[in-house]
């Protein structure tokens, strides 16, 4: 019955305010932080690219857990994605109360923003719109990455690109991380005074600094990756569907048809190959026997 | 002789059935030294009989005399025209408060408002006989205090916030300082506990969104990134 | 016919008027207050120096008590005052700082061990003791014989308003601002309420009540040169005035501060010279030692003024675009001390005039002159605060000659005045509404409404010749020309006669916009013949008085005359008459405690001495004799000499250390 009381009074029957507003604005930030860790450790992985074909699909590997699971299992990926997925949501729906609800809101907000051209209140409405767009954006990413964890890698995700025309959505998710992301720790860390010191006035305007700095770093690897990638789904187009062979495999492979001629191996099967990719990060043959 | 400036004021009565808002343009000859106020008084007293702003210390003591000057909320009896390169000046009543006529907005009323929404005083048991010595308080604590007691009430962070202009039940600024203020001074009893039950939801400190404005417009450069960020952490502390 | 009924009314938001509102609403009464600008607006806010009361806490402040405040307030005011009243305030202001400690006023507070300061121009070590540490500190201020300033910074009267507002608000006084009294409900002598404009509907309205308190503030701006906010137009004292019954006093006293700076004349606190700030001249050098040898620029206000336009006179003046002025000089202070205790002024500095004062040498110089700073002068009412002759109008604050100040008031001692006489006149003020029974026909309200009314909208019909503005301006001008630092026979005669001529034209205006609500030419309309009237009273009152006393200074006539005008000036105004009726009211010298003297500032021999002077001393010093003798306690002694009303809870001995 105190629920419904509760509910109805907006206060509970002490005549006390609900702890649960601080809650949500403490779990908007908890999650927001998560997040903007988490996409600064994807934008390196996905990079990975930009140092190999082999490099990203170790690391791939790794993410299928290559290492204590006997060949990866892609149904780890979709397990994370599907936590991340959760946090976005529960972010969303905190990040929502902030939101203009209205157009009078809507109205208020932008006639003040251009009338004071005010930094940080230009930048929150960045922040807000990006995040909005992150809604279908980001859910449309995650729900590939949900059902279909075993196509990424080096072809996969370049095909990605080009054969399945996903580049625009994801130009327009990596300004949407690079900037919601970036303002959103810089606006945390002034929430909560963070790296506060002794003078927040010189603080802030360093932290800005930084906050530019990342933007523009994270912006500058974000494009220069989508642009690799794009390349790959380019030159793949032909054979887009086709998986990408590690180098040491092939290797591998040239070595296996060596000591055992007769058999035979379709290059276009998966299986096999999972299983000596795992022997090669085993680190048996890896490294050694030149072409 | 000085260069002549242009004045555009706003010029509205919400109170007249047949007041229609409009820009409304003054050109005068621009004096030494000349702020907001010597150039309004001037308009009133030569150019414009009806224009309606308000003064009252024309110190920057009192806060009376909050407007938006080219976009951003100001004191016009500190703001000098010379800092207008292009002579050209644009003067709007702050949003946010209710629109009086043409430049005056009733700030006292919201303040009043906010102070007792926030129980601005100090709350005590304790009746201190004034025929005693007073009770001492570490100097450092006092000046803290009064670091945070320095606001006018001015209306400028509030005019100033994004947050306050989509959800008019915001308390701004001014009063999430308020409260810091009393949870600095030794006199006033009240608990962490006490000061959630007043600042403690959406319209209070956890619908602030940081926007950082008020910090960057506050006539008295009041630290209040800080003491919001600093009462944030406690109240979000409390279990 | 629109009628709100109360207890108590009290019109003005300032401190004063804030602090007689929780007196008496904590005596239970429904209390409205009035005020033409937000409570937290009020000008009490703009003093920064501090709060005189003697607590006597710090190093230099000890061995303070009520008897040398007594006597620096006395000589300050040049024998001006009501000594019965300096003695009600000495023995209460110590209470009223405590009192507002508790209520939240960050006074600034005593550190212990040793702090650097500066004093004649000279570094100097102070070491605080121990046991005083976290007691409240003090500064020095012109005319005192003690350190006894209290203060937060230099934002005294920003915190003590603050403090004293919130309180009202925590007691539920229904405040209303922008709301404007325009005149008095009177009949057969007494006064039931007044009637109120409202500025944002321009509607009028009745509020009832069974008593009224005034605390409006001063009229300073009378005067074109000025250091009072825009709203200190005196028309508090005007309403009073134009009952014809109420007095006011004094009007004549009006205090010139020695620092404005120019052109601005926005105040640049005493506690620049308190805390060692120097005065120097077009060539730099601090000409103040060579007038006077010991108080330096610590004399008392309307000596330290007359000084500096008396070197501005022998051509020691800075010439500028604005006139003649002078300099301030802080930097000796040091950047830290101005940057801690200083930085409104600082800020005042940078933000009008574009010069650092804490940056050496020339360039940290801030140009100052004197302007119009205080009026002594107000409502002429008995020590409880109530009008002389005007049944159920009580008045504190800046806005009553209640007469703690008499010709020259004492830097520090207004904004203590301010809160305690809203402790001791609120006190009585409530007790007055406890006590009395209106009956008012309501005939008479609304005919009271219905002249307000009338006069309104014919300010709004007439085709008048005369554009308001002007005259008002031409008021500034002359009260600044003829009315100011120095007064002559001549000059005041003029004045006379040229203020009654604007009177008469104020009456024939025309107001452009026609409407009612929201028009400020039509305010102007309205309150500037008030203004002309104060103007006249100052004017007539200055002109009669044929002697030079504190602030009041002639040329024609340099002595302070005890032996003809040793009386207050009482002004009333007779509905249609041009010029104010002015009376007078003996000082009765065989009853004060401090019988008149040499100030101990000021040049030496300018008295013309009144006989009773001398008998009255040796009455005092044998009294104090025998007493000493007989072990009596300097309260007892006092008591003695000259005992005056004070409640009882507000006349308890104070505690010091030491004491």
């Amino acid at each position: 019955m105190s629920n419904l009381i509760e509910g109805f009074l907006g206060k509970s029957v002490e005549g006390k305010k609900s702890r649960i507003p601080a809650k949500l604005d403490y779990w908007q930030s908890a999650t927001g932080l998560f997040l903007a860790l988490f996409m600064w450790g994807h934008m390196f992985f996905v990079s990975s690219i930009l140092v190999s074909k082999d490099f990203m699909y170790s690391v791939t590997k790794m993410f299928e857990g290559v290492s204590f699971i006997d060949g990866g299992n892609p149904f780890i990926v979709s397990v994370a994605v599907a936590i991340v997925l959760t946090i976005i949501i529960i972010h969303a729906v905190l990040g929502m109360r902030k939101f203009p609800a209205n157009y009078r809101q809507y109205r208020a907000f932008r006639t003040h923003m251009k009338m004071m051209e005010h930094e940080d209140t230009t930048l929150w409405f960045i922040q807000a719109f990006t995040g909005f767009a992150m809604f279908f954006l980001a859910s449309a990413h995650l729900f590939i990455m949900l059902t279909k964890p075993e196509t990424i890698g080096p072809f996969g995700s370049a095909d990605r690109m080009i054969t399945d025309w996903m580049w625009p959505i994801y130009l327009l998710l990596l300004l949407a991380v690079e900037f919601h992301g970036s303002i959103g720790l810089y606006r945390l860390s002034v929430k909560w005074g963070w790296f506060e010191g002794s003078d927040a006035k010189v603080t802030r305007a360093n932290l800005k600094k930084v906050k530019w700095a990342i933007t523009a770093f994270f912006l500058i690897l974000g494009l220069t990756t989508l642009a690799a990638y794009m390349k790959i789904g380019l030159e793949h187009r032909d054979h887009a569907g086709q998986r990408f062979q590690p180098t040491a495999m092939i290797i591998q492979h040239a070595n296996s048809i060596i000591y055992s001629k007769n058999q035979n191996i379709d290059m276009n099967t998966e299986t096999p190959f999972r299983a000596l990719v795992a022997r090669n990060f085993s680190g048996i043959h890896f490294q050694g026997k030149g072409v | 002789m000085g260069r002549m400036i242009t004045i555009k004021a706003l010029k509205y009565n919400p109170n007249s059935k047949v007041s229609r808002a409009h820009f409304a343009e003054y050109q005068l000859e621009e004096t030494d030294g000349m702020t907001l106020f010597v150039a309004l008084s001037k308009i009133r007293e030569e150019l414009d009989h009806d224009l309606s702003f308000d003064f009252v210390c024309r110190a920057g003591i009192c806060g009376s005399c909050g407007m938006m000057v080219n976009g951003t909320p100001k004191l016009a009896c500190r703001t000098l025209t010379r800092d207008y390169e292009n002579g050209v000046i644009q003067l709007m009543p702050m949003p946010a408060f209710k629109l009086i006529k043409d430049l005056s907005v009733n700030t006292g009323e919201w303040m009043e408002g906010m102070s007792k929404r926030v129980e601005s005083w100090v709350h005590t048991n304790e009746v201190p006989d004034f025929t005693k010595l007073e009770k001492p308080i570490d100097p450092q604590v006092a000046e803290d205090t009064f670091e945070l007691d320095r606001c006018v009430e001015c209306g400028i962070c509030v005019a100033a916030c994004g947050t306050k202009l989509m959800r008019p039940d915001f308390v701004g600024a001014v009063g999430l300082n308020r409260v810091a203020r009393f949870r600095m001074d030794p006199h006033d009893n009240r608990t962490d506990e006490d000061f959630y039950e007043l600042i403690g939801d959406d319209d209070g400190i956890f619908g602030c969104m940081s926007l950082l404005a008020c910090e960057d417009n506050c006539p008295k450069h009041l630290p209040l990134q800080s003491k919001i960020a600093y009462m944030r952490r406690k109240l979000v502390a409390l279990r | 016919m629109n009628v709100v009924y109360c207890d108590a009314l009290v019109i003005g938001g300032g401190l004063a008027g804030l602090r007689a509102a929780v007196e008496a609403r904590s005596k239970g009464l429904s209390t409205i207050v009035l005020s033409l600008i937000p409570v937290k607006r009020s000008h009490s806010a703009a003093a920064q120096g501090g709060m005189q009361a003697s607590l006597g806490n710090s190093k230099m402040a000890r061995g303070d008590n009520e008897d040398i405040h007594f006597a620096d307030t006395v000589k300050g005011s040049d024998w001006g005052c009501d000594q019965e009243v300096a003695r009600m305030f000495v023995t209460t202001a110590p209470k009223a700082i405590r009192q507002l400690a508790g209520w939240g006023v960050p006074w600034t507070r005593i550190t212990k061990g040793p702090r650097e300061v500066v004093m004649n121009a000279k570094r100097t070590t102070i070491t605080e003791d121990d046991e005083t540490h976290g007691y409240i500190q003090s500064r020095d201020f012109g005319g005192t014989k003690k350190w006894r300033t209290c203060f937060t910074s230099d934002a005294t009267g920003h915190t003590m308003l603050y403090a004293v507002a919130n309180e009202a608000i925590k007691r539920d006084i229904d405040i209303r601002d922008r709301k404007e009294a325009v005149s008095l409900i009177v009949e057969n002598r007494q006064c039931y309420g007044a009637i109120v404009r409202d500025l944002v509907t321009g509607e009028l309205e009745a509020y009832v009540s069974k008593g009224t308190l005034i605390a409006t503030g001063g009229y300073g701006r009378i005067y074109k040169q000025t250091t009072n906010a825009v709203v200190c137009e005196g028309t508090g004292a005007a309403i009073v005035l134009e009952t014809g019954i109420g007095e006011l006093g004094n009007m004549e006293a009006v205090q010139f501060h020695p620092t404005p700076i120019v052109p601005s004349g926005i105040l640049l606190t005493e506690g620049c010279r308190g805390d060692g700030g120097i005065l120097r001249d077009v060539d730099g050098h601090r000409f103040m030692p060579d007038y006077e040898p010991e108080k330096k620029e610590l004399a008392s206000r309307d000596v330290v003024s007359r000084r500096m336009m008396e070197h501005i006179r022998n051509g020691k003046g800075v010439h500028s675009p604005y006139g003649d002025h002078l300099w301030l000089d802080i930097s000796i202070l040091g950047r830290e001390h101005i940057e801690k205790n200083l930085r409104d002024v600082q800020e005042i500095c940078m933000t009008f005039n574009g010069i650092d004062p804490a940056d050496e040498g020339p360039k940290g110089w801030a140009p100052v002159l004197p302007m119009q700073h205080y009026s002594m002068g107000g409502i002429r009412t008995k020590p409880t605060g109530e009008s002389s002759t005007l049944k159920g109008v009580f008045s504190c604050g800046e806005a009553a000659c209640w007469d703690l100040h008499g010709f020259n008031r004492l830097g520090g001692n207004s904004v203590s005045e301010t809160v305690v006489s809203g402790m001791i006149v609120g006190d009585y003020f409530a007790q007055h509404c406890l006590d009395t029974e209106i009956d008012i026909n309501t005939k008479t309200i609304e005919n009271a409404l219905e002249t307000e009314e009338n006069y309104l909208k014919s300010l709004l019909e007439k085709d008048g010749k005369n554009n308001i503005f002007d005259i008002k301006l031409a008021m500034k001008d002359i009260m600044w020309d003829k009315v100011a630092i120095f007064r002559d026979g001549k000059n005041l005669a003029e004045a006379v006669d040229e203020l009654e001529e604007l009177y008469k034209k104020s009456l024939d205006v025309s107001v452009q916009s026609k409407t009612m609500a929201g028009n400020p030419e039509l305010e102007e309309a309205y309150r500037v013949p008030k203004m002309l009237k104060l103007a006249l009273c100052v004017a007539v009152g200055a002109r009669d008085r044929t002697e030079s006393r504190g602030a009041h200074y002639r040329e024609d006539y340099l002595k302070r005359d005890d032996a003809n005008w040793l009386k207050r000036t009482l002004t009333t105004w007779k509905e249609g008459d041009t010029l104010p009726t002015v009376t007078y009211e003996d000082l009765d010298i065989m009853k004060m405690e401090m019988p008149p003297a040499f100030r101990g500032y000021g040049v030496k021999g300018m008295i013309i001495e009144n006989e009773l002077s001398a008998k009255r001393q040796e009455e005092v010093d044998k009294i104090r004799e025998e007493m000493e003798a007989a072990g009596k306690d300097r309260i007892e002694i006092q008591t003695a000499l000259m005992d005056f009303p004070l409640q009882p809870y507000y006349k308890a001995k104070n505690e010091r250390f030491g004491e």
